[in-house]
């Protein structure tokens, strides 16, 4: 891949997003998760994308609202390549919206795997292990060390993801596009992005019903006899079930307090 | 030093540390007990005990992992409270140890009540994003994040080092339990919301077959989302390399096409 030489413009955003993207966590909640984060981050790469078209500045924005979740580190590399796609999206047109949102949506689930086990469940041990050694002994030195091992090493790494998440994303798109190969890498996508999807909904979404029915003698578990039919039918049901709402044109706060309003009655009937 | 200032102390820390942590360098970094137990016990005055108790919590609280969503225990709320009962009262170490494990768990189970109520907001975040006011949305975001969200947790803290940790678990327990049981599970239901804008962004009927494919290599195969990348990958690239031999027919054909006129003409 030929070295891509990145303006002042660019080089701009890409330090904006940078010391953006470290608010991975802002507003986080159960719903949509880092998607506020997200388009924190999005947001100097949509503003220098569409200067002056309000209506793509809009659609880009709510596209970067969308559910995401991964790691802090990872996180940078997507919100880079999702500034390459957005910007071959508004001036050659050749990504087109459902890629970008495939893409991100293959890319999270496994990054989120990949760091959390490279960082949170290697690197932290070990930082942590060195710090306690010193720290048990009354050397404050423990904690400086732990803040490098662990913290300072993740902002390095978030700076060089976002800088080349956003030059190889947008080298890699470019080849794609004039060998005239998008719509393969489209459905190829969409592959890999829906197959991920189903996967973290097996691990994430969860319906906790606690509901047992007294018959005579025997009591039935109804979790249990619904999960002998398919092991979590429940939550796929549930999923697909707001999908169908949403296809409608339900809004999402309609949803949301719907939600609430069932957890609340199931609770009070006693089946969660 | 009197409690409340103690309590003051030790609230305005935990405060700080839970506002900075996600947003300064990366997430569980600055307020692991490693880093948070030595600074509050240098605040109240006594370094030595934050240091030791540092290495003693970040070893209690180490192994416990915090993937997918939910926190099993607190170590932040933990490690504040238990340094402040330690220094406070002058007991051992151990002691205070004790009782860090039971606030982690009563803290983690008021986040997540918190977390729940903040989903509801999600909406209006949509909104304001799309409303193409970029620094009104980064704005109200950190307002919120640093000053409002905290906010249930920091009044708990207070009270919780100002009047004892069995009042707190006391008054937890006295809420009817329909109450808990409700916002725990619309808590863990609220995650499917985003879910489904998610999917109904990328869903179409030629590829939605795969959504059940990597469900099932998840749910039943229990195989973990690296492996189930690389067999999603494997199949996208043989797709990619199908569709881009149809591609490569469908343009030899369009050559073919452009052709054959002068083929006929040539042949009359």
């Amino acid at each position: 891949m030929d070295k891509k030489i990145l303006n002042r413009e660019e080089k701009k955003v890409l330090k904006s997003m940078f010391i953006r993207s470290h608010l991975t966590f802002l507003s986080f909640n159960m719903t949509k998760m880092e998607a506020n984060g997200f388009t924190a981050t999005m947001q100097p790469a949509i503003e220098d994308v569409y200067k002056g078209d309000e209506e793509g500045k809009k659609e880009a924005y709510a596209r970067h609202q969308n559910f995401f979740n991964t790691h802090a580190v990872p996180f940078s590399f997507i919100a880079g390549l999702s500034y390459a796609m957005e910007k071959e999206h508004k001036q050659k047109q050749s990504v087109d919206v459902k890629t970008i949102e495939s893409i991100k949506a293959a890319l999270m689930g496994p990054t989120a795997g990949m760091f959390d086990s490279l960082f949170f469940n290697c690197l932290r041990i070990i930082a942590a292990g060195v710090a306690i050694g010193l720290c048990s002994q009354g050397n404050f030195m423990g904690v400086p060390i732990f803040i490098f091992l662990y913290g300072i090493t993740q902002s390095i790494l978030k700076y060089f993801c976002v800088k080349y998440g956003y030059i190889y994303g947008t080298s890699f798109i470019d080849k794609i596009f004039s060998s005239g190969l998008m719509p393969a890498l489209r459905k190829s996508a969409s592959i890999l992005g829906v197959t991920m999807v189903g996967a973290m909904t097996a691990g994430i979404v969860n319906v906790p019903l606690n509901w047992t029915v007294q018959m005579g003698d025997t009591s039935v578990v109804i979790l249990d006899v619904l999960n002998s039919i398919f092991p979590g039918i429940l939550s796929i049901v549930l999923v697909l079930f707001l999908m169908r709402l949403i296809k409608k044109g339900r809004r999402p706060v309609q949803l949301i307090v719907g939600i609430f309003a069932f957890a609340f009655i199931g609770a009070i009937i006693g089946i969660f | 030093m009197s409690v409340i200032t103690v309590a003051l102390i030790g609230t305005l820390t935990y405060w700080i540390f839970f506002v900075l942590d996600p947003y300064i360098l990366s997430w569980q970094c600055l307020n692991r007990p490693i880093v948070v137990a030595p600074i509050l016990g240098l605040l109240l005055g006594d370094f030595q005990t934050g240091i030791i108790m540092g290495a003693s919590l970040e070893s209690i609280f180490m192994g416990i992992s915090a993937i997918g969503g939910s926190v099993p225990a607190d170590a932040l709320s933990a490690s504040i409270v238990a340094v402040c009962y330690t220094i406070l009262t002058g007991s051992n170490v151990e002691t205070g140890l004790a009782i860090a494990l039971p606030i982690g768990t009563v803290m983690a189970s008021l986040s997540s009540v918190v977390l729940s109520f903040s989903s509801a907001l999600a909406p209006y975040w949509e909104k304001l994003a799309v409303s193409g006011k970029p620094r009104a949305f980064l704005a109200q975001n950190l307002v919120f994040s640093g000053l409002i969200y905290p906010l249930p947790n920091v009044i708990i803290i207070f009270l919780g080092i100002a009047f004892g940790v069995t009042g707190l678990s006391n008054t937890l327990n006295a809420l009817p339990p329909f109450v808990m049981t409700g916002l725990t599970a619309a808590s863990s239901m609220m995650v499917a919301v985003g879910f489904a804008i998610l999917i109904s962004m990328i869903w179409s009927k030629d590829v939605a077959s795969f959504f059940f494919v990597g469900y099932v290599m998840a749910k039943i195969l229990k195989m973990d989302s690296l492996s189930i990348a690389i067999i999603g990958g494997a199949i996208a690239i043989t797709m990619f390399f199908y569709e881009k031999q149809l591609i490569d027919v469908k343009n030899s054909m369009v050559v073919s096409e452009k052709k054959s006129p002068d083929d006929e003409e040539d042949f009359f």
